[in-house]
Order: C-alpha cells, then structure tokens, then sequence
C-alpha cells in the first residue's frame, strides 16, 4: 500500500511542482527590510582578502541584512525580533568593523554576532539583567584578544543599575563587567585607542542630566578615572545629546543648548568642554543637527556637523587638536536651498565628507573646502532624502562615490557618481491592501461588443462590418510587427507570450505610510510607479477595487482615491465621512458586473444605505458579534450570531467572491455521485475560549444565519495562530492542539479539513432533490460533514484557495508558513477526508484517487510555492482567476511582496518550454520541400512505367 | 462473347454497306455460318477418346441432376432448408469465442479491446441489414414461408452477438447507465436569498 500511495504521489507531484527554469520567469519576490536606521546602516568590506564592501543595515523592523551595492540584491537577512524577548526601546542597534567577519546586533534583551559574508549565526546571547542601551566593538586588538573576530563592548541597562561587558567576539563570553549602581541612566559606549568610556547621565538635582564619563581599562576593565560634565542646563532628555563617538581617535560628545545657539563639543576623556556659537545665516530656525565623524581609530579627527533650517541646510566642518583636545572651525558647506544630506567616508586616514542636495552630489575631503567631485544627479526625486551612507574610491587622482540615500516614504536609493543605481522600494514592508489591476486595453472592445449584443440582428451586422474596416487602419502596423512577432514566439519561451492571457496583470498596492505601489507582474514585479495618496503613517487601507483602467482605494475614514492604473494620477478624490469605518463590504451586483461599497461601523451596522438587491449584508462588530443586515432596517440586525459565553470570535471568513463549482458531486469509484452542500451563503466562524483552551468553528448560512455545522477543538492554544478558510463544499482549519486528559488526542499543529455533502448516501440528493433554487429561510437542509485532521509539521498563519476560471483545475490549500517563511499549496486530493483509515485502499477507492490516511502530513517539498526564497512575514495572500483555465495567479503580502502564478493541475493548456515551435516550423519546411522534390520524379517514374507496360 | 462481339461488328458495318449502296448482301463468313449452327456431332472417334486426367465431363451428371430436380422438388427444397438453418445457425458458433475474446482482453479502454468492440457490433448490425441476401440463394416460392422461421432465428443470433458487444461496451464503462454520466446535466440549486459579507 505504501508503494501505491507513493505511486500516487508520484503521480501528483509533477502537478504541483515548480522548476527550476520557472524561478523568477513565474514569480517575483522583493526581499524586504523596512527603513534603516541611520546609526546602524553603513558599507562594510566583511573580508580583508578582498575590497568588495556590502551595504549592512539594521531596519525599524529589527531586520539585519547585506544588500549587495551593485544591483541592490539582499545577501542575506535575519530577524532580530524573533528571539529578542522584551519590548525593544526603538531601533536595534548594529555594528561592524571593515576586515571583522563578525556583525554585532542587539535589541532588546537579545545580543547576536553574525557573519558579515553569509549571515549565519556566531553566538547569541539573552541577558537577564536587562536591556541593551549601546554596543561598539573594539576596533584595537590587544593581548587578550583570542581570535582574529574583535570584541565588544554592551551596556546593559536595567532599573539604575548600568553594566558594562566585554563580550569575547568569538563565543560571546563575558571578559570582565563593570558595574555601576549609582543610579545613573545608562547611556552609550565609547573607545579610544587606549580607553573603554562609559558614559551615563546623572541626573542633576533640580532637572536635566550631567553627563558623567568613566574611563575603564580595556584589558581589566578596572575604573581608572572618572568626569563628569556640567551640562545639566542643557541636557534634558537622553535625545539631547546629539552625539557620542565611538572607535575614533578622538571620541567625542557634542550637544547644544536649549535655543540652538551654541554647540557645545566635549572630547571624551578631558574635561574641557568647546563652546561654538552657530552662525545661523538662513534666517529660519535650526530643526536638526547631525553630528558626522568618522569612526576609525587611524582617521584623521575631523568631523562635520550638518545643520537643517526649514528650507535649506548647511555644514560646518572642524578639526580637533589631539594634543590640547582643542575643536576648530576649519571650513563650511555653504547654505543651501533645499534638502541634502551629508555622509562621511574614510579612506586611510583621510576623511571625506559627501554632501547630496537634490541636484548634485559634491565629495570634500575634511582637511581643505575645496570639491574634489562633483556629479548631477540624473534623476532628481521629488522624495526628500532623510540619511546616507556614502563609500568614496580613489584611484590616482579621480574619485568616486556610491551613496545610499533613504528618502522620505520608503525608497531607499543607490547614487553612484550621480547615477541612481538601483532603489529598493522599503516602504513596500507595510502593505496593508493589495489587489490586481485591470488594464483598459480590452475595455473599448467590450463596450463595442455590448452595442452589437443589444442591436438588431441587421445593425449588429452593419456595425460589426464598420468595426471591421475601421480595425483596418491598424493592418499595416500588424503587418509590420508581425516578423519579429513571429521571430520572437519562434525564439522566446513561453512567458512573454502569455502575457494577453491575465497573467500579467499589474499588481497594486497600498502602504501604511500612504503611498500607493503599482508592480508590473511581467518584469519581475518590478515598481511601475509609487505615488504618495495620504500624508499619514497609519493609513488603514480597507478595500481596493480595481475597474478597468483604475483602482479605487477606501480607507477606513470614509473617503476613497482613485488613481490611473498606467501612470498613477489621481483621477478622483473623495472626501472622508464624519464617521470612521470598522469595515468596507465590497458589494457585488446581482448580475456580477460591478462592484459597489458599503461602509459598516464598529457595531457591525451598515452605515451607507443598502440597497433591496444587496440581499442581506453580514457584518462581524467589534464586541465579537456577527450579524445579518437588510436593506430596510439599518438600526437593528435580521439575525444575530453570539457564540456561547467564554468565547471571542477571532476570525470570519467566506467562500471567496469568485468561487466557481466545476462539478456539483463527486463521482465514486462505482461510478455514483456523492452531492455536494453546495450554498453561496457559506460563512466560518473561529471563536475561542482561552480559559477553557478551546476553539470552536461555526459554520453559518449567511441568510438566515443558522448554524449548518459546529466544532469544538479542545486543548487548543489560543495565542498561537488559528487560520480557517472555506470554499466550494469544504472547509479547512489548522490550530495549535494540546493533550487533553480525557481523550486520546495529539499533541502539535493540526489541520483539519471538512467536507459537506448532500447526503450520506450516494445518488442522493438530499431533502430537496432535484429543485432548482432554495430559499435559505423556508427549508435549508443541514449537511453530511466528513471530517478528517491531521498532524502537520509547522503553524500556518494564513490559509487561502487558489481560484480558477471555470474552477475545473483541482484547488490547492495556500498556507503561509511563519517559521519557515515560505508558502505551502496543499493539493485537495491530499487532504481528501475520505481517505480510509487503517486500511488499504479498495479498488474503487484506487479509481476514485483515494490513498490510505496517514495522520502525519509532511510538506512535500514540491508543494512550496515559494521553493528555496525565504518570504517572512506574510499577512495575506491573494488569489486571482487567469484566461487559462489552469493558471491561478498568488500573491503574498505583509512584509515581503511574494508573486507567483500556481497551476495546481499543470499547465495543461499551455505549451510547455519543451515545445518547439522554430522545429515545427522547420519540419514542415523539410516535409514540403521534400515533397515538391520528389514529386516530380514520382510523376516521371509512373509515365515510364506506364510506358513500359 | 467475342463471336457475338465480332458478329455484331459485322452486322453494323454490313447494315452501314447497305445504306451506302443497295447491292445484294454477300454471303456470311464461313465462322458466322458455324456458329449459328448447332454443335456438330462428335464423331465416333472422337467421343472414343477418353478424358484427359483430371477432367470430369458433367454431361450426363448434369443431366442426371436436372433429371432428379425436376423430378423431386420437395426434396430440394428440405436440402435447401437443411442449408438456410445452418446458415442461420452459424453465428451462435462465433458466440463462445467471442465471448472468451471479450473476457479476456479486459475493460480497459484500449485501441485493440475498442477495435473488438467495434467488430462485435459491426459483423450482427450488418448481418441483419443483410438478412434477405444471405437467405436468397435459398429462396423459393415454396420455401419462402418456411425461410421466415429460419430468418428469425438467424437475426436472434446475431442480437445474442450484439448482445454481447454490448454487454462488454457495459463492462467498459461507455455506456451512460449510472447517475455520474448523467452529472454534467444536473444543476447546481440556486438561492432564492442572497449574503454578502464585511468580514475584512
């Protein structure tokens, strides 16, 4: 039996399997990081054998990752937040040394060093004490250090208690610890080539801080001495103090006084502190100082500070006497117009300073003003830049420099002497809505073809003949495209040909910070245009309707943003409600032609009016009720679903709006019919009782609001995710079951899938026969539910069902799967309940495709449709119908942007890659030009044997 | 044949001769004078001589036969009745092998199992198109109400044969007689009411 289901399997495989000539021609994944941080992002050579540097950044979603700054491809990534325990205070922080194959990250509670050149993990370490406040790694090797990997500094903090550690860079291990339990809040870590500086704030005694420094020897990490700095007028917040050097020459802390008048420089270890008037020539009010200083210990000490007025900004350039520790003013950017953003690189002991206004890139070195470089940006983006980091070359006298602007709505961008090298569109890490677009190429055609359906059979024919001769004027450009058309068909695969079949639909999506995504599915997802709608960053997307040529965008306040799906305009704005909305129902028509919405309140009640052909609106409200709504009484529900007390619903859904039924029964292995419960009106609901560890799914009909099925699952966990889905006549769900007791139960993930029919007997057609309509209120049968569960290997997050066209191909079950970070399509066959159950097969069940049930249900590796790319985070996926028949399109959204076309039953009306279109061609050529050679002598040979005889 | 071919030449273009001009005919060939007349008598020598090994002469069988048939009609016609059941008999005879074919080659859907089928339904439908050919060397009038007996017993094998063909098209799943051949034409039921549902 083994050996048959194996048979089976092997059979199914293929179907579902992607390969590898497929990857990247059927799917497009932009890797994600969020926005980085501008402390913790920076270019990094992870070797000293080779000059090559990757882009490493730590992102406001405790992402680390290398991007590659050539192409703007992710090396490799990984997730702090997953094992950092405690809430994080903001971002993480990341460090790294150039030629150290070892990053150091922190967030909260959780410190990991990881390999620069591929990611994996050196060590991890979870500190109880508390929370990580700084980390620097020491860039000066002494006699303690073990390994070629440089050590690191942490400052723990917790409750007035400050520790200093000296992390071994190989295995994490504490080398000494520094406590100090004055009370002191701590705050950030610093090195010079001889000292460890911890610097705390003290709190002084009516308000502000002091900013005390403790030098420690690095090797003992014994106190030698100790300082602290008058700044207690100044110093209010720990945010007040602009900057703290590390690894540099001179480390130093700068800060300003309270009206930003005065820039006070203290160079760590001494006791002076510089006092620097800001010369504000702009005339409008400073919003922000940045501190740049290079952050090696053989850099020359020189260091910028970048002032930014409202409307424009400028530089400041100083150098630091080692000797005397003495700040002086040697040069100034001068004022510009506008945004820039400054960065510094360091060549040797060189610094150079690039500053990137919205015109041009300029590189200074620090030691004179005058521009070594100077390029025009090519593509000047109406985005302001918010930070960068730059890398300058040098060879011989030219120079050049690659920067790594963020700007202001996610697009983190690559200018590499002026050119815009690659953007990697970052904000796309909050997608909260997401919908295909429909082009409007086909829409005149439509409209041409609704004229002709409702004219005589005559004028119909008159304007089908006009139609005709007037799509004769576009001959001579089809006859001119038709050689390369033919040329290319002969010579491409398949994929740029399938483009008029809806399978490269333009994706769109909506973020959280306001800004609309257009991705073009047929060149890798790549960004057609992004357009800022909302100035907001927490914009609730609720529903996306997409018409011929534009998409429609409602938000939850009410209002709705239409754009051009081909050039992003905005088309038509709509002003929000007085009211903000719980939920938007898109409504669909009787006869399915258009789409309408309907705005619901918190308590679940329609707040636009519907209308007698809506039918009745289910709602789910914010109290965990669901209910059913008419379009003549919008103040009370028809119907009202409360589950049992002790219970919250988590979670409704309903058979997805495009749902076609193929077959209305399922043909058995004796060749009769089991019917299927087939009912539009389908609605699951997950409710769980987390003090009684159950959860219990209801299965409702959406008219009357009966419950047609109900589950309890015991021993459930209910913090960890319940995902449910319905469609045609089955129902799925999948929960995290404990042992319980009083029944023999598993213990793990779980997913159980049910299927309602008719009746139990086959041929039968239950209670209503053969009508041909049913009203859900007079007589609504209940169904035959078969039931079957099974032990799965990981949690799925999210379930969803691929939909075809016409519904023929065999669905699959669309799982996202969190700890693995791919997507899974389960085949139905595979989670067929009637499988039998210790047994083999019979040979009607063998006809019917069944196998024997095995409670463990591993993921084949063929089933994931993401294969080998790791895509976190996913909240939603999405599923669309195609033209063809056997192609349904997926696209997974939340954190990474996943796109793939998923042919659960192959594409068995496609020609496949193997087809050869140019060896057709050239046999028929050889078959003809064989015949026309040899058909003559044919001839020539008859008449002589007619001759003959 | 070709005498009376030459002959006919030679009448039309005599007749076209007289036409032309009205001269007296001229005397038939010496051929066409022997072919109208009667066969010569052999002569004694002639009849003498014995036949060459392996040729019979049927003369005088044949003559013997006419004699019996114009003498004994009845029994003709049971000789030619003994003849038509047995012709009418004769498909039962395909009956077991046909049936042990059938069993044998399986209820999968084959080229060569479809061929089968195909020459089992073939050879009755046109055995019964063909009933009355097949009968009418048989065929008397005074036969003719007894044939009708035999006919029908003939036809009846040939449906045992159909019969069979069928049988096996049956056994082959082509025939729509269960309820999931009829599937496609049933309905899905439509609801009177209709729910839409604000879930997300």
């Amino acid at each position: 039996m083994r050996l048959k289901a194996l048979l089976f399997a092997a059979c199914l495989s293929p179907a579902v399997a992607i390969y590898s000539d497929e990857v990247n021609h059927v799917d497009f994944h932009h890797a994600l990081l969020g926005t980085p941080s501008p402390d913790s992002t920076f270019f990094l050579k992870p070797s000293t054998a080779s000059n090559a540097s990757l882009l490493y950044t730590l992102s406001d979603k405790l992402l680390v990752g290398a991007v590659n700054p050539r192409d703007g491809a992710l090396v490799w990534r990984q997730n702090l937040s997953r094992s950092a325990d405690s809430p994080t205070r903001g971002a993480g922080l990341l460090r790294g040394l150039d030629g150290n194959d070892a990053l150091v990250g922190a967030a909260g509670n959780y410190i990991s060093s990881w390999s620069a050149q591929d990611g994996k993990l050196g060590w991890e370490k979870r500190l109880t004490e508390g929370v990580v406040a700084d980390i620097e790694l020491l860039e000066l090797e002494d006699a303690t250090a073990t390994s070629g990997i440089r050590d690191a500094i942490a400052v723990v903090g917790s409750d007035g208690v400050g520790i200093v550690r000296r992390l071994d860079g190989a295995t994490g291990k504490t080398i000494w610890e520094h406590k100090d339990t004055s009370g002191d809040v701590p705050f950030q870590v610093s090195s010079s080539s001889t000292e460890v500086f911890y610097i705390s704030l003290q709190s002084a005694m009516l308000k502000g801080y002091k900013i005390k420094v403790t030098a420690l020897d690095p090797v003992t990490g014994q106190q030698t001495r100790q300082q602290v700095l008058n700044s207690d007028t100044d110093v209010t917040t720990p945010e007040s103090v602009l900057y703290v050097g590390a690894n540099s020459a001179s480390p130093l802390i700068a800060w300003t006084d309270k009206s930003q008048k005065v820039l006070k420089i203290n160079v760590i270890g001494t006791k002076e502190i510089t006092s620097i008037a800001i010369d504000n020539t702009s005339g409008s009010d400073i919003r922000q100082i940045t501190v740049h200083a290079p952050n090696k210990l053989n850099s020359l000490p020189h260091f910028l500070v970048h002032f930014v007025t409202e409307t424009g900004s400028w530089a400041e350039v100083y150098h630091v006497d080692l000797r005397s520790s003495k700040v002086t003013n040697a040069y100034r950017l001068p004022y510009l117009q506008g945004q820039s953003v400054v960065a510094t690189s360091v060549i040797g002991a060189n610094v150079y300073f690039t500053r990137i206004t919205e015109a041009e890139a300029i590189v200074v070195s620090s030691a004179s003003h005058g521009v070594l470089a100077r390029w025009d940006l090519q593509t000047p983006s109406s985005e302001v830049a918010l930070h960068s980091v730059s890398e300058v070359v040098t060879k011989g006298k030219s120079l050049a420099v690659r920067s790594a602007l963020f700007r202001e709505h996610g697009d983190w961008q690559l200018v590499r002497n002026g050119q815009v090298e690659w953007t990697r569109y970052e904000g796309l890490v909050d997608a909260v809505a997401a919908t295909w677009a429909e082009t409007d190429i086909q829409e005149d055609l439509v409209h041409e073809l609704e004229v002709e359906g409702h004219e005589t059979l005559y004028g119909a024919y008159l304007h089908r003949v006009k139609r005709h001769v007037r799509d004769l004027q576009h001959l001579p450009d089809w006859l001119k495209d038709l050689p390369t058309r033919i040329l290319s068909s002969a010579l491409t695969d398949e994929v740029s040909n399938l483009d008029s079949f809806g399978v490269a639909k333009p994706v769109v999506i909506a973020t959280k910070n306001g800004r609309v995504h257009a991705l073009d599915t047929g060149k890798h997802g790549a960004v057609s245009w992004s357009v800022q709608v909302a100035e907001t960053t927490q914009w609730d997307v609720k529903a996306i309707l997409s018409s011929p040529g534009a998409v429609t965008i409602y938000p939850s306040d009410g209002s709705s943003v239409t754009l051009d799906i081909l050039t992003g305009e905005i088309v038509l704005r709509t002003e929000p409600s007085d009211t903000p909305l719980h939920t938007i129902a898109v409504l669909s028509t009787q006869d399915s032609t258009s789409l309408v919405t309907a705005g619901v309140g918190a308590d679940g009640a329609p707040v636009t009016a519907l209308t007698k052909e809506d039918g009745i609106l289910v709602t789910t409200s914010a109290d965990g009720r669901v209910r059913g709504w008419i379009a003549e009484d919008s103040k009370s529900p028809v119907w009202e679903f409360v589950p049992p007390s002790g219970q919250k619903v988590v979670k409704a859904t309903a058979r997805p709006a495009h749902d076609p039924v193929a077959s209305i029964g399922k043909v058995l292995g004796n060749r009769s019919v089991l019917y299927k419960y087939l009912n539009s009106n389908l609605a699951l609901i997950t409710a769980v009782d987390a003090k009684a560890k159950t959860a219990s799914f209801y299965l409702l009909d959406g008219v009357s609001g009966m419950v047609l099925h109900a589950t309890t699952q015991t021993g459930v966990d209910s913090t960890q995710p319940i995902a449910s889905v319905v469609s045609e006549n089955w129902l799925a769900y999948s929960f995290w079951g404990d042992v319980t007791a009083d029944e023999s139960s598993a213990k793990g993930y779980q997913l159980v899938v049910s299927e309602l029919y008719e009746s139990p007997l086959p041929n039968d057609r239950g209670a209503l026969d053969s009508a041909s309509n049913y009203s859900s209120i007079e007589s609504l049968p209940l169904p035959h539910v078969i039931s079957q569960a099974f032990m799965i290997p990981e949690p799925i997050s999210h379930m969803a069902v691929t939909q075809t066209r016409q519904g023929i191909t065999t669905r699959q079950l669309l799982c996202t799967l969190p700890s693995s970070n791919s997507i899974v399509g389960i085949p139905r066959p595979v989670l067929d309940p009637r499988r039998p159950v210790d047994r083999d097969p019979t040979a009607a069940e063998v006809e019917e495709g069944l196998f024997r049930y095995a409670p463990f249900l591993e993921f084949d590796g063929k089933w994931y449709l993401s294969h080998a790319r790791d895509v976190a985070g996913i909240r939603e996926v999405l599923s669309s119908p195609t033209l063809l028949e056997s192609t349904s399109l997926v696209l997974a959204y939340g954190s990474d942007i996943y796109g793939t076309r998923a042919t659960p039953s192959q594409a068995f009306d496609v020609l496949g890659k193997s087809f050869s279109k140019l060896q057709l061609v050239l046999t028929v050529v050889a078959l003809g030009a064989g015949v026309t050679v040899l058909a003559p002598m044919t001839r020539r040979k008859q008449v002589n044997a007619l001759w003959k005889a | 044949m070709r005498h009376s071919a030459n002959f006919l030449r030679y009448t039309t273009l005599h007749l076209h001769t007289m036409s032309q001009a009205p001269l007296p005919p001229p005397p038939p060939p010496q051929w066409v004078v022997a072919l109208n007349a009667p066969m010569p008598r052999p002569s004694k020598a002639a009849s003498s001589i014995s036949d060459p090994p392996g040729f019979s002469s049927n003369r005088g069988k044949q003559r013997q036969q006419q004699q019996s048939t114009t003498k004994k009609p009845e029994e003709t016609d049971t000789l030619k009745m003994k003849k038509a059941w047995e012709v009418a008999m004769a498909p039962s005879k395909q009956i077991p092998m046909n049936a042990i074919m059938m069993y044998m080659s399986g209820n999968s859907l084959q080229i060569f199992s479809i061929m089968m089928v195909l020459m089992l339904f073939k050879g009755p439908i046109q055995g019964i198109i063909n009933t009355n050919a097949a009968f009418a060397k048989y065929e008397t009038p005074s036969t003719h109400s007894r044939l009708l007996g035999v006919k029908i017993v003939y036809m009846l094998m040939q449906l045992v044969l159909l019969a069979l063909g069928i049988w096996k098209v049956n056994a082959m799943g082509l025939l729509p007689t269960t309820r999931s051949d009829w599937l496609a034409w049933e309905s899905e039921r439509l609801p009177l009411e209709r729910a839409q549902f604000a879930f997300r």
